[in-house]
């Protein structure tokens, strides 16, 4: 598991990897706040995670609208994998927060 | 996606919780085979027993139990035979499953040595032999575990389920992922999650749950069932599962249950967000060590209360005296709050000998049926703790020596299936509780000869029955014949005695030849703090608990006058003897002209406490004496007073008795005013006919 945030040309970009749950749950809030604090568009990957707990989407979620309610740009960077959208659908989450906005185009810079 | 076990350090403390569930589980399941066993053709026992299986088996599975899991699931197997009418319930089935319990309470403490892995082995083994089926996979496919509580032609029904995770859910290692998963073995599942509660991202607590849950399930099985699959987490969740009335499609319903759930007002009023609802859990599990020491400090606090009271009345001061009386009325409260926490109802132990009957009465080749009374009745979980061992006593030795074999009762025509009742009921400050047969009795010539034998009484003593009975309860004394798996070693009655009077209790013995015997052990209700009545003589402080006193009235010089020196007094028309405490304490200042009689109800009816002055109510932390004083029986304790004075605590049960001894000993029963009852009742150890 791990949580990166890197600063791209375009945006600030967290970066998840393997499973994100509860053990990296206050990680993940401490780098969304950093992320969305700086007014850049924000990304979120998830090709990488392997699991995502509630904790993980609460967060997200919150993120988003956060994001939206500032007037700026949150969106999952990168491709989902398939076993994580049927995962989050079995949950009962309509959709991963932010995937509307999925093909933002981050960089790591 | 996939599973959500926290990988936090909560891990070991999740496990426990789940030993704890797992273990009010299986007493259930063992008080519900028992049932079984004596109605055959129960069905409703029969989903009961299939249930709790099936809830240790996929709670077991989630919580890492893994072969705890399969274990269970062969016997779950064996249940949904039965269900299904492919198999009948019979002594081996039960007693098959009864020692699979105990291998399941073995893997619970994850003792799982060679020896029990064996034991596993066989007892699975014989499951097979006895269903006739092999072993089947587990969850091989969503039918597999779509057995529970389906009732055979079940009609498939949709219920709306409304699931909000407490704060600590996700802390206490719990998934909802895989309650979903295994509510999608019942049927259809519909899922959807509800973000509402979730706060902006600064606020977000980042380890609690604020999502909610609505779901509609088109199942077979019922409320129960669903119900069963939330039983490790219902504490710490809020669940709401309605039927659905209608042929609705199921997504259909959920939307309507969803929005119902919507349309639900929310917490919102006074400016409190929805997301900041308090914790929706009714109950919670709490180690007992920490409520003893919450009570401990309770205590302290009660003793330092006393102390305030006394110097706020010395100072005269009215603003400290609103204070004190302010602290005294909470500090009262705490306490009676904090005794209520700690009672709990006999009827877990009571049950338990359930399973103990039952193997016995195999064992020893005897017809008992258990019944029970009173089980509802709450007491102090120390003296519960304490309890086991000594019924367990008297239950072997009532079903070893009392109860007959049934060819003997046949003969002296009585059932052949006996009776062995356990009963319990509150009396004033004490708590009775009693074990009862309907068996040979006690041969009062046998146990008194055996006495002479052992040289415990002259081979001219005159023992009233009581006194005989009494000598049951001495270490090593045994009448059997024989010494048996079951008792005969003379350590059982032993035990009883030591762990009562440990417990400030006493024993009462009954029994009527050839009909049988009753065990009664009166215990205190608390050991902890009691409301008390404080007494002085002279410079002596004395506490008697405040259950048990009635009134208080004066003693002139005039009153024993009138009574002609004897310790009677008149109150009402009514004669109540009374005992002089400055005599019975050997206080040799003279009395004053005006005394004090308290008056107590006890066992041998209403009995007068002569003192100097009653001082008034006090609350009392009950300090034990030490070892060297547990002998000294008519003092249940010591307290520290608010001026740092030590009080005896009194015993009134005890210093009536030792009175009556007392007096029947040095007058003759004839001069007492209860000599009727000082021939029956006034014997050591308070065994009593």
């Amino acid at each position: 598991m791990g949580i990166a945030l890197e600063e791209t040309d375009t945006g600030n970009l967290v970066r998840l990897d393997g499973a994100v749950d509860i053990a990296c749950a206050a990680e993940l809030k401490a780098a969304l706040v950093q992320a969305l604090d700086a007014g850049r568009p924000v990304g979120a990957s998830v090709e990488a995670v392997t699991y995502l707990d509630v904790t993980a989407v609460q967060l997200l979620w919150a993120a988003e609208r956060k994001s939206r309610q500032a007037g700026t740009e949150f969106g999952i960077a990168g491709a989902v994998p398939a076993a994580l959208l049927t995962a989050l659908a079995e949950a009962g989450f309509a959709a991963l927060p932010g995937l509307a906005e999925a093909g933002l185009d981050f960089e790591a810079g | 996606m996939g599973a959500m076990v926290s990988s936090t350090g909560n891990a070991d403390q999740f496990k426990q919780s789940f030993r704890e569930e797992a273990r009010e589980i299986l007493v259930d399941l063992e008080a519900a085979l028992l049932e079984l066993n004596e109605n055959r053709e129960d069905q409703e026992l029969v989903g009961r027993v299939f249930r709790a299986l099936h809830t240790i088996k996929g709670s077991g599975a989630m919580f890492g139990f893994e072969g705890l899991a399969v274990f269970t699931h062969n016997l779950e197997n064996a249940f949904d035979e039965v269900r299904n009418g492919r198999l009948e319930v019979g002594s081996e089935l039960v007693d098959l499953t009864l020692s699979a319990l105990d291998q399941i309470r073995a893997m619970l403490e994850e003792r799982e040595g060679a020896a029990e892995t064996e034991a596993c082995a066989g007892i699975l083994a014989k499951v097979r032999k006895l269903t006739g089926i092999a072993e089947k996979p587990r969850q091989t496919a969503k039918a597999a575990g779509t057995q529970a509580g389906i009732a055979s032609g079940g009609l498939v029904r949709q219920w709306a389920i409304h699931f909000a995770p407490g704060p600590e859910f996700l802390l206490n290692g719990s998934n909802p992922l895989l309650l979903f998963a295994e509510l999608r073995q019942m049927g259809g599942l519909s899922v959807r999650a509800d973000m509402e509660m979730v706060p902006p991202l600064e606020e977000i607590d980042p380890e609690r749950c604020y999502v909610t849950w609505e779901m509609v399930l088109a199942t077979a099985v019922d409320r129960d069932a669903i119900h069963d699959v939330f039983i490790f987490v219902e504490d710490s969740c809020e669940l709401r599962i309605d039927p659905i009335a209608g042929p609705e499609s199921a997504t259909a319903a959920l939307h309507d249950a969803t929005a119902r759930a919507l349309e639900e007002p929310r917490a919102t009023s006074g400016g409190r967000r929805g997301y900041d609802k308090p914790d929706m859990a009714t109950s919670l599990r709490v180690p007992a060590v920490k409520l003893d020491q919450f009570v401990d400090l309770v205590g302290e606090l009660v003793t330092v209360q006393a102390r305030l009271a006394e110097l706020s009345a010395r100072r005269d001061d009215p603003e400290v005296a609103a204070v004190a009386e302010e602290i005294e009325r909470l500090t009262s409260a705490l306490r009676e709050n904090s005794m209520n926490i700690r009672m709990l109802p006999i009827r877990a132990t009571f049950e338990k000998f359930r399973r103990l009957v039952h193997d016995l009465a195999r064992d020893l080749g005897k017809d008992v049926e258990l019944t029970m009374d009173g089980a509802d009745t709450e007491l102090d979980k120390t003296v519960i703790d304490q309890l086991s061992d000594p019924l367990m006593h008297l239950i072997r030795n009532s079903m070893d020596h009392g109860i007959e074999p049934p060819e003997i009762r046949r003969v002296r025509g009585k059932r052949t299936t006996a009776k062995l009742h356990l009963s319990a009921r509150h009396s004033g400050a004490s708590v009775l509780i009693a074990v009862e047969d309907d068996g040979g009795g006690i041969d009062a010539e046998r146990v008194r000869q055996r006495a002479v034998e052992r040289e415990l009484v002259g081979a001219e003593a005159q023992l009233s029955e009581a006194e005989t009975f009494a000598l049951l309860f001495q270490p090593g004394f045994s009448t059997a014949a024989e010494v048996t798996d079951v008792s005969g070693r003379g350590v059982g009655m032993d035990v009883v005695r030591q762990r009562v009077e440990s417990l400030r209790g006493t024993i009462d013995v009954e029994s009527r030849p050839g009909l049988g015997t009753r065990v009664t052990l009166r215990l205190p209700l608390t050991l902890a703090i009691i409301d008390g009545l404080l007494v002085s003589v002279e410079e002596a402080c004395f506490v008697l608990p405040l259950a048990s006193t009635l009134e208080c009235i004066e003693l002139s010089a005039r009153d024993i006058e009138q009574a002609n020196g004897k310790h009677v007094a008149n109150v009402r028309g009514e004669i109540v003897p009374y005992i002089r405490l400055r005599e019975h304490f050997h206080i040799r200042e003279p009395r004053p002209e005006l005394e004090q009689i308290m008056v107590v109800e006890s066992g041998e009816g209403r009995f007068g406490f002569v003192v100097d002055q009653v001082l008034g109510n006090c609350q009392t932390v009950i300090k034990s004496l030490g070892r060297v004083y547990r002998h000294v029986q008519a003092v249940s304790g010591a307290t520290i007073l608010g001026d740092g004075r030590v009080a005896l605590i009194l015993d009134p049960e005890r210093l009536v008795q030792d009175a009556l001894r007392a007096q029947a000993r040095n007058q003759g029963s004839r001069a007492s005013p209860h000599a009727a009852q000082v021939r029956a009742r006034t014997v050591s150890q308070a065994v009593r006919l």
